[in-house]
């Protein structure tokens, strides 16, 4: 191929976001203006039943204005980078700021500081087009052909060019790049699944990946109905990283504020095992750590749970200051660790199980009662009954009804913190964990 | 000299994909404008003017596809991305085993316009801000409410589409929700309870139409009751479902399985397949006689009502479920030959001109029934009345699912008596329909629509709308949303 998309498309530079911004902030007439780019290029190569089913390209760059007048405020976006576009957008953001109630949460813009720099944009993957995923797509296709299974799934890069000014001096431009690989391979009735994201494209281990989930399909086959019930588990990252997220998503201070968080009442306390630490790890290699957020401030390292005490909440800046809380803690590149000696490998928790259920995924994971952070969801790609240290058959999926909670009070073993990432999570890094309890309500068909 | 029009942007890129030697092309330009007002606790949080303009084309070469799309609609811009597209689908053509082949479709030149009787972009601001903040006043005034949130949503597209076919459509649509939540907290415990219209493509006469001060009066108080309402006992219920609760049930139980793309695979690695297999169609009871889900994209004011889909495709009237027998799929111009259907259904849709489009859940409906929803309930025993949404999770191949709701009521003896909280009710899909006896006369149908319908790598969001009388289900098991099921 001779793809012209190596030179395809020119994305917003630092310079022409400060351009941008300065026709923005020296032509509004508001108390306050931030100006926020997202300039996205991404590209997927998505393959079902062995072969490329859809082969995209696109790029959208959006560019919001916020102004305010006094406590009134309103934003307008575009994606029309044209001199007139911009400064219409920013026409229509005080338009509407000027109709707006005050808003009694509304802060200035946040005091302007030196953002951390951070290696988010990796040359690799900015240089990776379609050729490139195309020739992952066919080496897990290829593996899979071999083996005579069906495999569908994608190979995905991205750069976004990601900026904030503000006319108190705030300034912040960063180039994110971001690889995915994820794919589901079908051996008749069985599935198995494997994936990955990574700032670096080179590093999403396609070959190793397919063939774990070959092997996972291979072992799925005759999967029998076991009951519904109390059993112990085998959580993979994967599956950990699922209830994880739910638990992470609602540590809003707000609601805490309230009495509308499941954590009412509880910061400070103990809310999981002793030995569980959550912590957010911007400078992580393997992470998906940004120099700053959409709201211009710094992404930071912070502890969030503290050997199973609850430590930290997620604030909006008002709630924060509210509170007196002057450093607002991100946690968008979060790492959870086991205190204590662990096991080598998912193998050897299997291998200290004398009775238990190995979970490879979940999938479809929902808040049932949010007062307890009840959740329920489906295992997925790979579901397996062990016995005496061996996995010794295949089981049908099962529907859970579990809080992690409850769950994650009490560890049986864990490994040293593994990547894990699924469809309806972002990146972290979990151990794989064994656990004595967890409660599996009902069984589906397959 | 004038701006060029979307017309020379599209003759532009057509014509390369023309040369290319590609046997089939489609540039889409769409200009889309949402308004996002939104309120919490009282204030009017954040106030939003999204406008999104740009083009994607779609290239077939050698039956591969390739798909490019920009932001940036110039003279310059147009030709590269028409480029990389066809390099894309050449590139796809060098791996591909079977070829694509597309369902014939008639040339069609047309334009569909949404009719509206109150356009809410001219709505002034300040009298939708003092909606949001009178119908959150209303829901706080009430003892024992100590959270509030409503919003309004309107959106506006324009789009051309046309094909190397010689069909070209242009749209002109618009859509619009307006919604409101209180939050009622109780001897330490909290309880929701929603308003919503229904998201339809309408003016703004449908927040003016829907009495805001009145549904926020009563969604206040049934937080109140919500929160005091004895929790379920885990059993055995016959359910009588509300038809905003059944447009989550069908949408997730009947509309996804119904994707001939999810079917054959396609959706594997991400949104899963279906229980629903080619073989199963004319021949797999699906649901018992009374259940009837009709999928009807030309029906006025609903969501996948836009005249034609991505493809170019006119909107159909079709069956899925006809007399409780699976007979029909949701299908693009490229699934549908292969069950051998001459024609697509007309539900390949985008969200977006920077998406490709992807067969997409149509308006499926279940079709009215006899009764009235008096007589649904008065046949029952010991039963649970359910109103709205709440929590929903169903497995890859949608068999087994799990389904809370917004509102609840026990049943007794034929009679709604008083509500209960945290119920959910779980079963296997064809198990459920099969158990439905009973659904409402057409007096009782409702419309809900969704936005946010998650599917495809990269993700979109699909939009469609469910209709559907009050239903009763016999045996259903319902477990208790919290602590110990």
């Amino acid at each position: 191929m001779t793809v012209q998309s190596g030179t395809w498309p020119r994305m917003t530079s630092a310079d022409e976001f400060r351009f941008l911004s300065e026709l923005v902030l020296t032509r509004s007439s508001a108390d306050h203006t931030i100006v926020s780019l997202r300039d996205h290029h991404a590209g997927t190569t998505r393959f079902a039943n062995n072969q490329i089913v859809q082969n995209v390209d696109a790029r959208r760059g959006s560019l919001a204005v916020t102004v305010a007048f006094g406590g009134r405020h309103g934003t307008a976006s575009t994606t029309n980078f044209t001199a007139g576009a911009v400064q219409d957008t920013l026409a229509r953001a005080e338009r509407i700021a000027q109709v707006s109630p005050v808003d009694p949460e509304y802060l200035p813009p946040p005091v302007p500081c030196v953002f951390p720099v951070r290696e988010t944009a990796k040359p690799e993957t900015m240089a990776a087009g379609p050729v490139k995923r195309l020739e992952y797509a066919n080496e897990a296709i290829g593996h899979c052909r071999m083996e005579n299974i069906m495999a569908a799934g994608v190979v995905s890069s991205s750069t976004t060019a990601v900026g904030i000014a503000a006319d108190n001096g705030l300034f912040g431009y960063e180039r994110r790049a971001d690889a995915r690989f994820s794919l589901t391979v079908q051996a008749g009735d069985a599935t198995g699944w494997g994936a990955a994201a990574h700032r670096s494209i080179d590093h999403l281990r396609v070959q190793e990946r397919t063939l774990a989930a070959i092997a996972k399909s291979k072992r799925g086959r005759d999967a029998y109905e076991l009951s519904a019930g109390d059993y112990p588990v085998i959580l993979e990252p994967a599956a950990v990283a699922g209830l994880w997220a739910w638990l992470m998503w609602s540590l809003d201070a707000k609601s805490y504020t309230k009495g509308t968080s499941p954590f009412a009442g509880k910061l400070g306390q103990p809310i999981v095992d002793e030995r569980l630490t959550l912590r957010n790890v911007p400078d992580h290699d393997d992470l998906l750590g940004v120099g700053f957020t959409h709201e211009g401030l710094p992404s930071i390292d912070s502890v969030w749970i503290d050997r199973g005490i609850l430590t930290q909440l997620a604030y909006d800046r008002f709630t924060a200051k509210t509170g007196g809380v002057e450093t607002i803690p991100t946690l968008e590149a979060p790492a959870l660790s086991v205190e204590g000696p662990s096991a080598h490998s998912i193998q050897d928790l299997i291998k200290s199980t004398e009775r238990g259920i190995l979970v490879t995924n979940f999938w479809y994971i929902r808040p049932v009662n949010p007062r307890d952070l009840m959740l329920t969801g489906m295992t997925r790609d790979g579901t397996f009954l062990v016995e005496k240290g061996e996995v010794v058959s295949a089981v049908k999926n099962f529907r859970f009804h579990e809080s992690p909670l409850r769950a994650f009070q009490c560890l049986s073993a864990w490994t040293a913190p593994m990547e894990a990432v699924n469809s309806e999570t972002g990146k972290m890094l979990v151990p794989a964990m064994a656990l004595p309890h967890f409660h599996f309500s009902s069984v589906t068909r397959f | 000299m004038s701006d060029p029009t979307w017309d020379e942007f599209a003759e532009l890129a057509l014509k390369r994909i023309a040369r290319s030697g590609a046997e089939y092309g489609d540039i889409r330009i769409q200009d889309s404008s949402t308004e996002h007002i939104e309120g919490e606790d009282r204030r009017i949080a954040s106030i939003r003017d999204v406008q999104d303009i740009g083009f994607g084309v779609r290239v077939l070469y050698h039956g591969a596809w390739g798909f490019a799309a920009s932001s940036i609609l110039s003279l310059e811009e147009v030709p590269k991305v028409a480029d990389l597209a066809v390099e894309i689908a050449k590139g796809s053509a060098s791996v591909a085993l079977e070829k694509v082949r597309l369902a014939p479709e008639p040339v069609h030149r047309d334009r569909v316009v949404t009719p509206y009787r109150i356009d809410p972009f001219s709505v002034p601001l300040e009298k939708k801000t003092d909606l949001v903040l009178n119908t959150m006043e209303t829901l706080q005034r009430q003892p024992g409410i100590a959270r509030s949130s409503a919003r309004l949503w309107a959106r506006r597209d324009r789009k051309l589409f046309i094909s190397t076919e010689g069909s070209r459509l242009e749209f002109d649509l618009l859509a619009g929700q307006g919604e409101c939540t209180a939050t009622a907290l109780h001897d330490g415990r909290f309880a929701s309870r929603s308003f919503n219209t229904p998201h339809l493509r309408k003016g703004y006469e449908l927040i003016e139409e829907a009495d805001f001060p009145r549904e926020a009066s009563r969604v206040a108080d049934q937080a109140i009751e919500k929160v005091k309402a004895p929790v379920v006992d885990a059993g055995q219920y016959d359910l009588v479902l509300d038809p905003e609760h059944l447009s989550l049930t069908i949408h997730e139980s009947c509309g996804h399985p119904s994707e001939l793309d999810r079917a054959l695979g396609y959706e594997a690695n991400y949104a899963g397949t279906s229980f629903l297999t080619t073989e199963k169609r004319g021949t797999f009871c699906y649901g018992s006689r009374h259940v009837n889900l009709v999928a009807d994209n030309t029906e006025s004011e609903t969501l996948a009502a836009t005249g034609y889909d991505d493809d170019g495709v006119m909107c159909q009237r079709w069956d899925i479920v006809r007399n409780g027998m699976f007979v029909g799929y949701c299908t693009s111009r490229e699934v549908a030959p292969k069950i051998d259907e001459s024609r697509s259904r007309g539900s390949n849709r985008a969200d977006g001109w920077g998406n490709v489009p992807i067969v997409r859940i149509a308006n499926i409906g279940l079709e009215p029934g006899e009764a009235t929803r008096d007589q649904l309930m008065a046949d029952v025993k010991r039963g649970i009345y359910i109103e709205g949404h709440g929590s929903y999770s169903i497995d890859q191949r949608r068999y087994n699912f799990q389904f809370g709701g917004d509102a609840f009521w026990l049943i007794e003896n034929g009679r709604r008596t008083h509500m209960v909280r945290d119920v959910i009710y779980h079963g296997i899909t064809p198990e459920f329909w099969n158990s439905c006896d009973g659904v409402a006369d057409r007096s009782f149908r409702r419309r809900y629509g969704f936005i946010t319908c998650g599917k495809g790598q990269p993700g979109q969001s699909g939009w469609m709308t469910h209709a559907a009388a009050p239903a009763r289900f016999r045996r259903v098991q319902v477990i208790r949303g919290e602590g110990s099921p």
